[in-house]
């Protein structure tokens, strides 16, 4: 869609072009980027640990730091309660994170930079906040929540169903396109910026430096709004003000 | 007038409206957020957390219509 670098990819299917080849790696190159970013991870916390020792070496160490961290935070803001979803955040943080970080590399590219990872993803977590709330309360339960819980009074309940249900419900709603859209156009923006400044010669060279800096800075910052807006929508389920 | 020319004249003023609404709305949060620190030294750490986090969803709709924009060129 936007002007993009090469990768390995799609200069092996230029190689091939012509044949089926072709069809499939340009259909599939996605996921193959996923798979490669996949292997990375797994790769990074196997070495780190095969050994594990009480008093921790570097590696393990960076990778504790990782886990502890990401306890601490979403552990924070989910309570007792929802201690089980700590994975699924800090999964999703791990996983976006590398993926963004693999379109600065020079001949590979971001899988988040395409709308379908990013769908993919966002469905991932909005699937599981629908799966959970309507495990928990039920699914009149859920909607009664959506609707401010409306008590006594003949008149608040039709108030509240007529005015406060429409505008919950698309707030809830909208929250995977928000989420999804939202990853794609930062990540994709920056690698398109990046490979817009190969066309402008010496000058572009001068700029990459500090539009790496702010592609680097986008890339974290955006892996984190994606955990953290997961975890926030799976801690409104539990937390009930009594 | 050609359609060519309408897009011509309407795509920079969206990126500038997409622009100024930006950096509008983070003004206003990154200032809210001075405020506070400035009120409360020893909740920095938190606060710049928040911080962050609203920049980042302000800064989505931003991309949002950037994304657009690019959409649209492809087709002209």
């Amino acid at each position: 869609m936007n002007l993009e670098s090469p990768n390995i990819v799609s200069l092996l299917a230029k190689q091939f072009s012509g044949t089926p080849l072709e069809h499939f790696l340009h259909f599939w190159e996605n996921v193959i980027f996923s798979l490669i970013t996949m292997g990375i991870v797994g790769i990074f916390v196997y070495l780190a640990s095969r050994k594990i020792n009480l008093i921790p070496g570097r590696l393990q160490n960076s990778v504790e730091l990782l886990v502890e961290g990401m306890n601490h935070l979403f552990g924070e803001i989910l309570g007792a309660h929802g201690k089980k979803f700590i994975p699924l955040a800090g999964t999703l943080f791990i996983y976006i994170l590398f993926m963004n970080l693999l379109g600065l590399i020079p001949l590979l590219k971001s899988p988040t930079a395409s709308l379908a990872t990013t769908s993919a993803l966002a469905v991932c977590a909005f699937g599981c906040f629908l799966y959970t709330a309507i495990k928990e309360e039920g699914l009149m339960g859920f909607l009664y929540h959506m609707a401010g819980k409306p008590k006594d009074a003949l008149l608040m309940i039709i108030f509240m169903w007529v005015f406060i249900f429409p505008v919950e419900f698309l707030t809830v709603f909208i929250r995977p396109i928000t989420l999804s859209l939202r990853l794609r156009g930062n990540i994709s923006s920056e690698d398109s910026i990046l490979s817009l400044l190969t066309h402008f010669g010496f000058g572009g060279a001068l700029v990459m430096p500090f539009m790496t800096l702010l592609a680097l800075l986008a890339a974290v910052i955006q892996a984190f709004v994606f955990s953290f807006l997961t975890t926030i929508y799976l801690a409104t389920i539990f937390n009930e003000e009594e | 007038m050609d359609y060519k020319a309408a897009f011509a004249l309407g795509i920079p003023i969206a990126v500038g409206l997409a622009g100024l609404g930006s950096a509008i709305g983070l003004g206003i949060a990154v200032g809210a957020a001075l405020d506070g620190i400035a009120r409360q030294p020893e909740a920095l750490g938190k606060i710049r957390q928040n911080m962050f986090l609203g920049a980042a969803l302000i800064e989505a709709i931003t991309f949002i219509v950037m994304g657009f924009v690019f959409i649209i060129l492809q087709r002209v």
